[in-house]
This record gives structure tokens, C-alpha cells and sequence, in this order.
């Protein structure tokens, strides 16, 4: 019982010890965190130490995090990839078939207004027509259009583009027409040099080209003059475009130039074409 | 049966050819497929059907094609008849000689045509370029092998006795006198 007592009286003061030193420090952070909380609110030295020693773990850890999410987010994308490049790619294609659509529509937009254009600058009247077949010889020009006498076109009936001349209504039936080309080798008209006033036979080659015939060699003509239709003969209007001088050629011998004509259209890419329905309208009534 | 066939097929190679293979009015590589029909006929069927095929055909290429009526029918039959008579005087009469023997008669036959109509009607025709010419039979070569398994094809389909209409004759019971008659 004696040797009890005073082991116990060491626990008591060391409890109390305990419970001081508790609430000293208890007290003493309270302190702190008062000065801290009503202090100048900047950061003090301790703050500072912490700043600078968690900053670069904080900087690590948000490292990790990232490469875990950037991973995570690739390997997910990489799933989806194949399926985006699919649907690209249809995209892609299906955006070149517009963009594809839009030029063409461009281009028969431009064809058009070429055609329009020239039905307004000039009165004739006229039926669009649209090139259906074309001769497969290599001999013969010919084109069939998918107008006829339904359409009031008859055979001898101009056919131009906004460009200029390009043929001739050579047969008909209700719905389609035969036009035999200027170019064609039997296709001959009367034409005037637009400068000169001078009158001459142009002919065709069978080629992309036009022969023009009795020019007399005192005639002034140089390459680069236009030549349009004369309108002689009721057969085509005067002035339209037929091309332009592409070569002269002065032989010693003969009365007669050789002189070579551009067609003013391009008749590799006739689409679209206009015919004059000549026979509703006096040509020389619509010089007047 | 067979001559109404083979004139429709023949209406759609020109129709093929005045369109699809005619990218321009002055397009030059257009091989003439109408030719190819008058040679794969020259070989195969009798004249008197061939002689009807071809008449409905070259006057379709009249309507749509040249100036000069009775271009196409001279072309045709002067073809058909030139490859009939090679093919019958030639001794050896396998399809590899065909083909060439084709283009060849093409060549002939249009260089007697041209030269003759233009003999005639001057000033009608454009000019003849040898290069083009030669194009033209160079593309009938490739193109009359397959041409002539698909007229082939056609042939042996409508001699079959499903496609055989005889309207006008009734069977003899002589199998060979049939056989002789159909040929």
C-alpha cells in the first residue's frame, strides 16, 4: 500500500503537466491563428517556406495527374479516331461532289448568260436549244439540237451562242433539228472584215478553223481583224461575230489572199446554243 | 427475232457513239463501233438478214451524221462485203486474224469512199488526214473482241429454239432441211 502512494502522486503531476503543456500549445496556435487571421494578411516566413516546399510536389502531382488524364483522353480518342476519319473522310468526299456541282453550275451559269446576253442586246427571236448528239464522222460537223418545228425552228435558221455564229439549221423534224456547223467544209457564208467594210466567202475547214476566200490582195487586212456576218441574202444577220484573222498569206501568183479565221466560238465546248427563228422577223426590218 | 435484235443493237452503238464516246463536235479518237457490227455480221450472218441490219443502221447514221445521203449505206455494205469476200477467200479463219482483218477493211473502204465522194462532190468533205484515219482503225481493233463475244453471246442466245419465231413455216420434220433453211 506505502510503495502504491507515491506512484500515484507521479501520474497525477504528470497528467497535469500534460493537460498544461495542451492547453499551452492549444493556446499558443489559437494565438497564432488570431494574429494571423487579424494580422496584415500577407504571408509570413512560415507561409512563404510552405509556398516554396509544396509548390513543386503540388507542380509534380499536377504532372502526374495530367499525363494519367492526357493518357486516358488519347487512348479514348484513338478509339473514337477511326470512326472520325470514316466520317471525314465521307465529308471530304461529299464536299468535293458539291464544290464539283457548284463549278459545273458555275460554268453552265456563265454558258447561260453568254446566251442571254445576247438574246437582249439583240430583237431576234430566238429558241434555246441544247447539243444532243454530236457527228461521229471526221468528215462531216454536224450537231443534233432538241428543238424542232414544234419549236418554230425550220431548216436555213441561224444558230449562234453569245459568242458569235455557229451554224445552220440543216434538217428538221418535230422535236429535233440537224445543225451543220460553220466549220463543216460544205458550209459557206457571206461575211464582211469589220474595219474595212470588205466583203468575202468564209468557208469551212473541217478543222477548229475558217477559210476566207476572195479578199483581194490591195485589201488591207492583218491578223487580229474580226470578221462578222454580212447578212446578204436574208440567210444571217449582220454583224454577228464570226471570229477573228488568225493568218495572211501573200502569194506571188493569183488575184486572192489565203487568209485563215479563229472561229469566235469555241466548238469544242458547244453546249448550249441559241436559234434565230428567221422566219418571224425581217432581218433587214430589224437593221432598220 | 435476230434481225430485229441486231438492228436495235446497232441503233444503240450510233446512239453510243453520236454521245458518250463524242466529247466534242471535233473529237477524233470515236471509234466507228457501227463498223464493228457490220464486220462481226460479215462473219456471222447470212446476207439477206445483214443486207436488212445494215440498211436500217446506215441510214440511221445518215440521219444523224454528214451531208451527203447514201454516205453510210456506201461505207456499210462496201465493208461488209469486202471482209464477207476476205473472210471467204482467207484460208485460215481464226478470230485472232479477225480483228486486224477488220480494222484493215475499215481502212480500205473508207479511203474508196472519201476519194470517190469527194471525186464527186468536191468541196463536201473535210480533208483526209492519214493519222486520223489511222486512229480510227487502230481503236477498232481493241474494242471488236469484246464487241464480237457480246454479238456472239447475242447470236448463239436467239438461235436457241426459245427465240425462234417461225411465223411463215411450219416444221418439215426434216431436221436438216430446217438446219439449212435457218442458215
Amino acid at each position: 500500500m506505502r510503495k502504491n502512494r507515491p506512484r500515484q502522486s507521479k501520474e497525477r503531476r504528470y497528467e497535469t503537466f500534460r493537460l498544461f503543456l495542451l492547453s499551452g500549445v492549444g493556446l499558443t496556435l489559437t494565438l497564432i491563428l488570431l494574429v494571423f487571421i487579424f494580422g496584415s494578411q500577407t504571408y509570413s516566413p512560415l507561409h512563404r517556406l510552405l509556398f516554396w516546399g509544396i509548390s513543386p510536389i503540388q507542380k509534380g502531382a499536377s504532372a502526374v495527374t495530367d499525363t494519367v488524364v492526357s493518357f486516358k483522353q488519347e487512348y479514348i480518342d484513338l478509339r473514337t479516331v477511326r470512326e472520325d476519319n470514316k466520317r471525314l473522310w465521307a465529308q471530304l468526299e461529299q464536299y468535293k461532289e458539291i464544290i464539283d456541282d457548284s463549278r459545273e453550275a458555275i460554268a453552265i451559269s456563265v454558258r447561260l448568260q453568254k446566251l442571254l446576253d445576247f438574246k437582249e442586246a439583240n430583237d431576234y427571236p430566238t429558241v434555246a436549244a441544247r447539243i444532243i448528239g454530236k457527228d461521229p464522222s471526221l468528215w462531216f460537223n454536224n450537231v443534233i439540237i432538241d428543238r424542232g418545228t414544234s419549236d418554230g425552228v425550220d431548216s436555213g435558221m441561224p444558230v449562234v451562242t453569245g459568242a458569235g455564229i455557229v451554224g445552220q439549221v440543216y434538217e428538221v423534224s418535230t422535236d429535233y433539228s440537224k445543225v451543220l456547223l460553220t466549220i463543216a467544209p460544205s458550209s459557206a457564208m457571206d461575211v464582211i472584215i469589220q474595219n474595212s467594210r470588205e466583203r468575202g466567202i468564209l468557208k469551212g475547214t473541217g478543222e477548229n478553223s475558217y477559210r476566207l476566200n476572195y479578199i483581194l490582195k490591195k485589201i488591207n487586212i492583218s491578223k487580229g481583224d474580226y470578221i462578222v456576218t454580212a447578212g446578204y441574202g436574208g440567210m444571217f444577220p449582220t454583224g454577228l461575230p464570226v471570229g477573228t484573222v488568225s493568218k495572211v498569206i501573200r502569194k506571188p501568183r493569183g488575184m486572192f489572199l489565203e487568209v485563215e479565221v479563229t472561229p469566235a466560238v469555241d466548238f469544242t465546248t458547244l453546249e448550249n446554243l441559241l436559234v434565230i427563228l428567221r422566219n418571224k422577223i425581217s432581218f433587214d426590218d430589224a437593221r432598220l | 427475232m435476230l434481225t430485229i435484235t441486231f438492228i436495235f443493237v446497232g441503233i444503240l452503238l450510233v446512239v453510243f457513239q453520236t454521245t458518250v464516246t463524242m466529247f466534242t463536235p471535233l473529237s477524233t479518237a470515236s471509234p466507228d463501233l457501227y463498223y464493228i457490227l457490220v464486220a462481226f455480221l460479215a462473219f456471222r450472218l447470212d446476207v439477206v438478214r445483214s443486207v436488212a441490219i445494215i440498211l436500217i443502221v446506215s441510214c440511221t447514221l445518215d440521219v444523224f451524221s454528214g451531208t451527203i445521203i447514201g454516205f453510210y449505206p456506201l461505207l456499210c455494205y462496201g465493208g461488209y462485203f469486202l471482209i464477207r469476200f476476205i473472210s471467204i477467200k482467207m484460208p485460215v479463219r481464226e478470230s485472232l486474224y479477225q480483228l486486224p482483218l477488220v480494222a484493215l477493211s475499215y481502212l480500205i473502204v473508207s479511203l474508196l469512199v472519201y476519194h470517190t465522194l469527194d471525186f464527186l462532190q468536191p468541196d463536201t468533205l473535210g480533208a483526209w488526214h492519214w493519222s486520223r484515219i489511222l486512229l480510227r482503225a487502230a481503236l477498232i481493233i481493241p474494242l471488236a473482241w469484246p464487241l464480237f463475244r457480246i454479238f456472239e453471246l447475242l447470236y448463239s442466245t436467239l438461235r436457241s429454239k426459245r427465240y425462234r419465231i417461225n411465223l411463215f413455216s411450219s416444221s418439215s420434220g426434216n431436221q436438216f432441211r430446217d438446219k439449212e433453211r435457218l442458215l
